[in-house]
């Protein structure tokens, strides 16, 4: 009797892990700074300046704010972002910027720095703004005015764990997107304005700290999360619903402070 | 647009005897479509202006603006539709429509607000970090919630 040969195992997958920027190794801030560099050299809709602009110049401005659908719409731009960065160093995952540490250093290191270790020009310090993405009469470069006079302070620890104990997710969405105001409004300049913040390398390390805060938030209050009127929204340009956001496992990301690994018998 | 505001006597619920675990302060129909900016809010204090530090005792929190920083289209492009939406209208609601800002206040409230008192104002004080005009708060009600 035929036998129907049986399929393969599925490979079995590996969770990629977005980790903290100020604790890469020099081989993993080396691939991610060669990662944006690729980016940032293509002109098309794979370069890092169509990606800075899907959230707001050129028009239309697509990212959400104040509105129910702030946290899976940008959890979906990251995603679709770090996708095309591994499209051009393979494995590469969007550092997090801890921003309730540290505050006598401000921005990381790794985003301040003028060059990196081989004396190339470091791209995460600033990044082009390509005409159609300037405000009227606005820099052709990404500019930041951390901490001036006026600027709310940095967020805090006790901040955070404050916003984790929130048991509602709008509730939640909500502190968090204020803290997230707040942190644009402190590293000012480019990052200060709706339509140019994602220009600026730094944007993607502080967004990726609001999700991590948000995954957290999911690992505090299983079965919580978005209202279930919420859950089929589109959440455009993204071919994603809000329900597709909410299974890590099924993007295929998650946290780590640090990562090391060494290779096995092979 | 202002860059100070102080509000009338607002009516204090009655207790019951039992204590408000949490107290917020919400504003309703925030402006964010200028500068990004962070407005500090105050309790039963009237004269607080921009050089009232946050260690003030009577500071409640603040909350913070992410601004567009203007219109980048054409003339009608940043103006919100004042009309109730079609209910077949699925577009996206503009991305101007006023935002809520929700304080929470839940210490200031307990340090500032003694059983006996029946109003309590609210000032709030906006900073435009730089040398830009600090003239950008526009909301349209203050509600203080209590919850026990």
């Amino acid at each position: 009797m035929p036998t129907v040969p049986a399929s393969p195992a599925a490979a079995a997958t590996r969770l990629r892990h977005r980790r903290n920027a100020r604790t890469l190794t020099a081989g993993q801030l080396a691939n991610f700074r060669r990662a944006i560099t690729a980016a940032q050299a293509l002109k098309d809709d794979r370069g890092y300046q169509a990606w800075a602009g899907v959230h707001g110049l050129p028009l239309p401005v697509h990212c959400t704010h104040n509105s129910p659908l702030f946290l899976p719409w940008h959890r979906a731009y990251l995603y679709f972002f770090e996708k095309s960065l591994q499209d051009r160093v393979a494995g590469v995952t969007l550092p997090w910027w801890n921003w309730t540490m540290r505050h006598d250093e401000g921005l990381p290191a790794a985003y301040t720095a003028a060059r990196d270790p081989k004396r190339e020009p470091n791209p995460l310090r600033s990044s082009p703004i390509h005409g159609p993405g300037r405000e009227p009469g606005g820099p052709s470069r990404t500019r930041r005015t951390p901490g001036q006079e006026g600027a709310p302070p940095l967020p805090t620890l006790p901040q955070v764990k404050a916003i984790l104990e929130l048991t509602d997710f709008m509730d939640f969405q909500s502190q968090v997107e204020d803290i997230h105001n707040g942190v644009h409004v402190w590293v000012g300049g480019t990052m200060s304005s709706v339509g140019t913040a994602a220009y600026d390398p730094i944007f993607w390390a502080h967004h990726t700290m609001i999700d991590r805060i948000w995954r957290l938030w999911q690992l505090r209050h299983p079965g919580s999360g978005p209202p279930a009127a919420l859950l089929h929204r589109a959440l455009a340009p993204f071919p994603m619903t809000v329900r597709d956001t909410l299974d890590m496992e099924a993007l295929g990301y998650d946290y780590a402070g640090t990562t090391a690994a060494a290779g096995g018998t092979g | 647009m202002v860059e100070r505001f102080i509000s009338d006597p607002i009516e204090l619920p009655a207790r019951d005897g039992e204590d408000h675990y949490r107290a917020d302060l919400v504003f309703y129909d925030v402006e964010h479509s200028g500068a990004s900016y962070e407005a500090r809010v105050f309790i039963n204090a009237p004269d607080a202006d921009a050089g009232t530090p946050r260690d003030d005792p009577r500071y409640a929190g603040s909350f913070c603006i992410f601004g567009h920083g203007g219109c980048f289209g054409d003339t009608g492009h940043c103006d919100v539709p004042s009309e109730p939406r079609d209910p077949f209208d699925l577009r996206p609601p503009h991305q101007l429509v006023p935002a809520s800002k929700t304080v929470v206040i839940t210490e200031a409230f307990k340090r500032l607000v003694a059983p006996e008192d029946e109003t309590m104002t609210v000032t709030v004080v906006a900073f435009v970090p730089g040398p830009d005009a600090n003239d950008v708060l526009q909301f349209d009600t203050i509600r203080l919630l209590t919850y026990q």
